[in-house]
This record gives C-alpha cells, structure tokens and sequence, in this order.
C-alpha cells in the first residue's frame, strides 16, 4: 500500500496541480469580464507543447530541468497527503526546507545555460525574491517547532488534529498572518510575479524552453503550486484525514490567493524585499518570541 | 469547433492540440498592433479559443505580423520566426504584409513578406477588425486539419531561396543558416524572386 502511495501522490498533484493551472485561468478571466479557456487547456498546452520539435541548449540544460521537477517529485512524498505520507518516517521540515532549494536552483542551473540576458535577469530575481520570503518563512517554521516540539511535518499535523488548526490557536496567529502575507511570494503570483514577469522580461527564466522543455517546465509549475499550497494547509490549517479534505481546503487557499493576484499591480523586486522584510518578518517574529515565552 | 469532440482527440492528439493551443508571437511592426489588444482582452477574448499571447518565441506556434515590415525589423522577423519550434504557423496581418499596402513605394519596406518567410495566411485589409484575427483562427485551423498550414516545412524545403532573398536585402546575414544549405534545394516555387529588392538598391521604381 505505502509503494503504491509512492507512485500515486506525486500523480495526484500533478493532476491537481494542473486543475489549478487551469482554474487560475479561468477564475482571472471571469475577474477580467472574459469568458476563459477551457479547464483543461493546460493539458492542451502540455500536449502541444511535446509534439513540438525544439533545440538543446546543452547538456545542463537538458539535466537541469529534469533536477528541478525530481526536487518538486521528491517533495511531494514528503509531504502528509491527507492521513497519508509516503516517506513520513524520514526527514522531516528540515528536508522539505532543503529540497525546496532544489526546484529553482534547477531551472537557474538549467536556463543559465541558455545564456539568455533575461534569464540572467530573471534567475537573480528569483534568488532575490526567495532571499526576501525564506527570512520570515523560516521564522514562521521555527515557531512551528518551537510549539510543537517537533520537526516532523506529520507530528504537526497529528498535534493539530488534536487542538484544532495551529491558524487559530492562541500563539501561532501572528505566525500564521504572516504566512498568508508571504504566501503569494513563495506562489510566485502578483504583486511578486517578478520571476516570470512576462511583460518586463519575457517569462525570465523561462524565456528559452521550447517544445517538450516547456512542458517539463509547465509540470514543475504544477507540481510546484501544489507544493505551496499543501505546505501551508498542513502547516497552519491542521492538513486534513483524508485527500479530498486536503484538496478542497488547498483549493480554499488557492482561489484566495488568486484574488490577490488579480488585484495587485506587480512589484519591483526591492519593493518587494522591502515588503517581505518588514511586515511579515516582523510578524513572524513577534509570534516567534510569543511561542518561545508564553506558547509553550 | 470540434474541441469537444473525443473521437478527434483519439485519433490525431498532436493536430488537435496544435489547433487548440496557438500561443502566438505578436509582432508589434506597424499600426496592426492597435486591433491586438482588445482582441486578447475582455472585448473579444480570444483566450477562449487558446489564443494567447506569448512573451517569448520559444513557447510560441503562432507568429502574427501586424503591419509593414521595414528592412530592419526584417531581420528581427526572421530571426523570431527561426527561433519558434516547429510546427510554427505564421500570418500576415494587414495588407502591408500582401503588397506593401499604403507602403508600396516606400524605399526601405518589404513589399511581399512570402518572400522572406512563409506565409501560412493573410488577413486582407487595412486595416482589419479584431473579428478578422478569429476569422483567419478559424481558417488556420481548417488548414491545420487538411494538413495545409505548412509553411514551416516549406521554409525547410526551399531554404536556399529563402536565404538568398534574405541576403539580397539585409546583406550577409551574421547568423549561421538555420538548415544545411544543401538540403534547401527549392527554387523560385517555394520563395518567388525578391523583385523589390532592385528597388530597394538602386532606389525607387514606383
């Protein structure tokens, strides 16, 4: 049973992954007045996408984005899948905090190689962006533990299950706020949409994948927005006893913070180290030292 | 529109999918481009049909000109359109792209851009509604279904012609051929002669 589960979680996010895709297009162009694509067109775009011939541009390329959807695979069995988790005896946040490293620093390893200038460009940005999120973030994580006594994503949950969702517990909710603050940077959507940034920099590092390449990276973008999504819920909404519970509470989350993305403007990049720096970290701070005297 | 129709999808994914992802290069040459916003925006939301803009030629299929081309932007064409993966379906919008429109003595436009790069299909007018561009979707699809749009594999086909028209104008190109030259066997049938091109040196003829 637990093999099977090795092989079935990452194709159930891959297919809610893609259900997002999908659902995010068509929820923003209800919000602009238009009608939309189809919820599968995501798929169509995939499947376009490797029927198309494209170039290499060298070896890392080819290796780098395979590196970097085998990070977002191999997160996703850490992570609790609703009462179930496929690797739930091992690693704990700790790893999760490592092989998160692994999705951006393929596609930078990757799309350095295409020696394109908004690459460059877009790779840095990212380097930024995550620079400014992971300070709170991992403020927000070492309260977590502090709480709970534990490094383990499962024992959270399990203890949430206990004494309700850690969201609303008496000494997590600043944890928790700025959780949400940061939650649309490590997304990646507006107002810190300043990787892609299709308007500014021609899909940053992104900007060289054709063909079958795109599609790899459409898949790790899937997997990548179910990974940001779980995380949270099981974090902070006390994750859920079985699968379509999670969804559904990911799909909360989900539309939520693409409300967000449809009403903010895009960021400069140093605004929006200066925003992650100051309201959340300091958020995530205050909850931190209120876990660490009161909480626990 | 047959998107919902399974037995299709079975039969040829690749073509239907092709037909139902256009995401296009809009090249922003001439006043074209004015009737492009609205068409991808709430107005006429041509997202409905997979029609979306794309940032960057290498996620495109579809490359859309809007509008005269002159002898500079000519190389940036040529270069954007080399760089799509294949298969790569191009239109020329406007009746710059056909003739040179209102352009047609100008000293450094391209009169006919089938010269240069195949033309999949024009959108005749000037200039057309944002209603053309779905109009010439649809047809796009017909002859993606008919196996008709295959301009990419006649650019493969008559590369030699298409190269020697685009040295004729732009000079010696500074990037290597896209395909060996020896497989570009085409002659005139595939790339008519670049005629504009004496005009264009030893100037005006019009």
């Amino acid at each position: 049973m637990r093999v099977l589960w090795f092989i079935l979680s990452p194709l159930i996010a891959l297919a809610v992954g893609l259900f997002f895709l999908g659902l995010s297009r068509r929820i923003m162009a209800r919000i602009h007045w238009r009608y939309g694509p189809p919820l599968y067109q995501p798929l169509i775009d995939i499947l376009r996408q490797f029927t198309q011939k494209s170039v290499s541009h060298g070896r890392l390329f080819d290796i780098g984005i395979v590196l970097s959807l085998a990070g977002s695979i191999v997160l996703i069995e850490f992570l609790p899948f609703g009462g179930v988790c496929p690797m739930s005896s091992s690693g704990g946040m700790l790893v999760i905090l490592y092989v998160m490293l692994l999705m951006p620093l393929g596609v930078a390893l990757s799309g350095g190689e295409a020696a394109n200038p908004n690459t460059s460009i877009g790779i840095s940005r990212n380097l930024i962006l995550a620079m400014g999120y992971e300070l709170p973030l991992l403020l927000v994580l070492l309260a977590l533990m502090t709480r709970y006594e534990t490094i383990s994503i499962v024992e959270i949950v399990s203890a949430q299950r206990e004494a309700g969702p850690a969201f609303v517990s008496f000494p997590l909710v600043l944890s928790g706020v700025a959780y949400l603050l940061i939650l649309p940077a490590v997304l990646g959507v507006r107002p810190f949409e300043v990787v892609q940034a299709p308007q500014e920099i021609a899909s940053g590092p992104v900007a060289e994948y054709g063909g079958p390449y795109l599609a790899l990276v459409t898949i790790q973008h899937a997997l990548s927005l179910f990974i940001g999504t779980s995380l949270f819920v099981n974090l902070l909404w006390g994750g859920a006893s079985n699968p379509v519970v999670l969804i559904l509470k990911m799909l909360v989350v989900f539309v939520l913070v693409l409300f967000v993305n449809a009403s903010f403007p895009r960021l400069r990049v140093e605004q929006a180290v200066r925003y992650l720096w100051r309201w959340p970290s300091l958020a995530a701070l205050a909850g931190l030292i209120l876990v660490a005297t009161i909480g626990r | 529109m047959d998107r919902n129709e399974l037995m299709k999808w079975i039969k040829a994914p690749a073509k239907m999918a092709h037909k139902y992802s256009l995401n296009a290069v809009y090249f922003c040459t001439g006043c074209g481009i004015i009737e492009v916003p609205p068409t991808i925006t709430s107005r006429w939301d041509a997202e409905r049909f997979g029609v979306v803009p794309s940032a960057t030629p290498r996620h495109a299929n579809l490359f859309l000109i809007t509008g005269y081309v002159s002898v500079k932007t000519l190389r940036a064409i040529i270069r954007t359109y080399e760089q799509m993966p294949e298969p790569k379906y191009t239109v020329g919008f406007g009746s710059c792209t056909i003739n040179g429109g209102m352009y047609w003595d100008s000293y450094n436009t391209i009169k006919r851009l089938d010269k240069y790069i195949p033309i999949d299909g024009y959108i005749a007018g000037c200039m057309p509604r944002p209603e053309a561009i779905f109009v010439a979707v649809t047809h796009l699809w017909t002859l993606i279904d008919k196996d008709m749009a295959d301009g990419y594999k006649r650019y493969r086909k008559n590369y030699a012609a298409y190269r020697a028209n685009q040295e004729m104008v732009l000079g010696k190109l500074e990037w290597p051929p896209l395909f060996p030259k020896e497989t570009g066997t085409g002659t005139a049938d595939g790339a008519a002669m670049a005629m504009d091109v004496a005009s264009h040196t030893t100037g005006r003829t019009g």
